[in-house]
């Protein structure tokens, strides 16, 4: 289905944020591009910790990592906006969807309203004060 | 929190009309959607299944689908009428264990209602992990909340919306 891929990604990046060390870096990304080792600096890891937490952003999506050309040594992550935007759309699309639902259910309420049998079939003890 | 969405109308009944059109009538008014379909087998008729002894509070948000087989969208969270229903909301896209919520609320507003749903997004994806950081889990949503706030805001000017 053509709906499982972009699930399975937002499945990914909500696993990948779940964790505060790991949005601690998206935050720090969100500033600019740094390297992994600022980030472990910031964030207050060792370097092997942080480079695993790297490894979940970079499987993710969410973050990507590149080499300046005067050093290939030092590797630096930014941000990918990609998975966000998948995360959105779901948001937008479920809106949309209760927006026509309830328009629907008010134009069917609309349409059938019995103005007598909403009185009589009120419950006997009314739960309202 | 961002990752929810609110819509809220109002109709032309008294809360009680309401809460019950909306349950016991969900396969009459409810449209389906091709762009948002449960399963690819779809669309079917919706209706809230009472659990066992035909309680609804016990019972599910299920969808019939043409072949005569049943998908279950959610199980029922919470049931008091003429205010407030909570159900769960799976699509068969979502990944195992993946879950939503929709809040719905019937709130009198002189001789309408207004009705206005909340669908929690994703939220508990996050939260299933929570036990692993032993965060306490409203304190961990509401941070969660606050953060995601902020991502998304930066997000959707980035894509200029």
């Amino acid at each position: 289905m053509s709906q499982r891929a972009p699930d399975n990604a937002l499945d990914r990046t909500l696993a990948a944020l779940a964790d505060p060390h790991r949005r601690q870096v998206i935050n720090l990304l969100r500033e600019r591009p740094r390297p992994a080792g600022e980030l472990a600096r910031e964030v207050g890891l060792a370097p092997p910790a942080m480079s695993r937490h790297l490894r979940t952003l970079r499987q993710s999506g969410l973050v990507e990592e590149s080499s300046p050309d005067f050093d290939a040594r030092v590797r630096v992550y930014a941000l990918r906006a990609e998975p966000m935007i998948e995360l959105l759309r779901w948001l937008e699309e479920t809106e949309r969807l209760w927006s026509a639902q309830l328009t629907a259910f008010r134009d069917y309420l609309a349409k059938d309203r019995p103005p007598a049998i909403d009185l009589a079939s009120a419950p006997e003890e009314d739960p309202r004060p | 929190m961002s990752s929810r969405i609110l819509v809220a109308l109002r109709v032309p009944a008294t809360p009680d009309r309401a809460f019950e059109a909306f349950t016991a009538e969900i396969g009459a008014w409810w449209r389906a959607n091709p762009l948002f379909a449960f399963t690819p087998r779809g669309p079917g008729v919706l209706s809230f299944e009472p659990g066992p002894d035909g309680r609804l509070p016990e019972g599910r948000l299920i969808e019939t689908l043409p072949s005569g087989k049943v998908f279950e969208i959610g199980k029922v969270r919470v049931w008091e009428p003429p205010y407030r229903l909570v159900f769960g909301w799976r699509q068969a896209a979502f990944a195992p264990g993946q879950d939503t919520q929709v809040e719905v609320t019937f709130e009198a507003v002189g001789q309408e209602t207004r009705v206005t749903v909340q669908h929690s997004g994703w939220d508990t994806v996050p939260a299933d992990h929570v036990a692993k950081h032993s965060f306490p889990e409203p304190i961990f949503l509401r941070r969660h909340a606050e953060w995601w706030q902020g991502l998304l805001a930066s997000f959707k000017m980035a894509v200029g919306e």
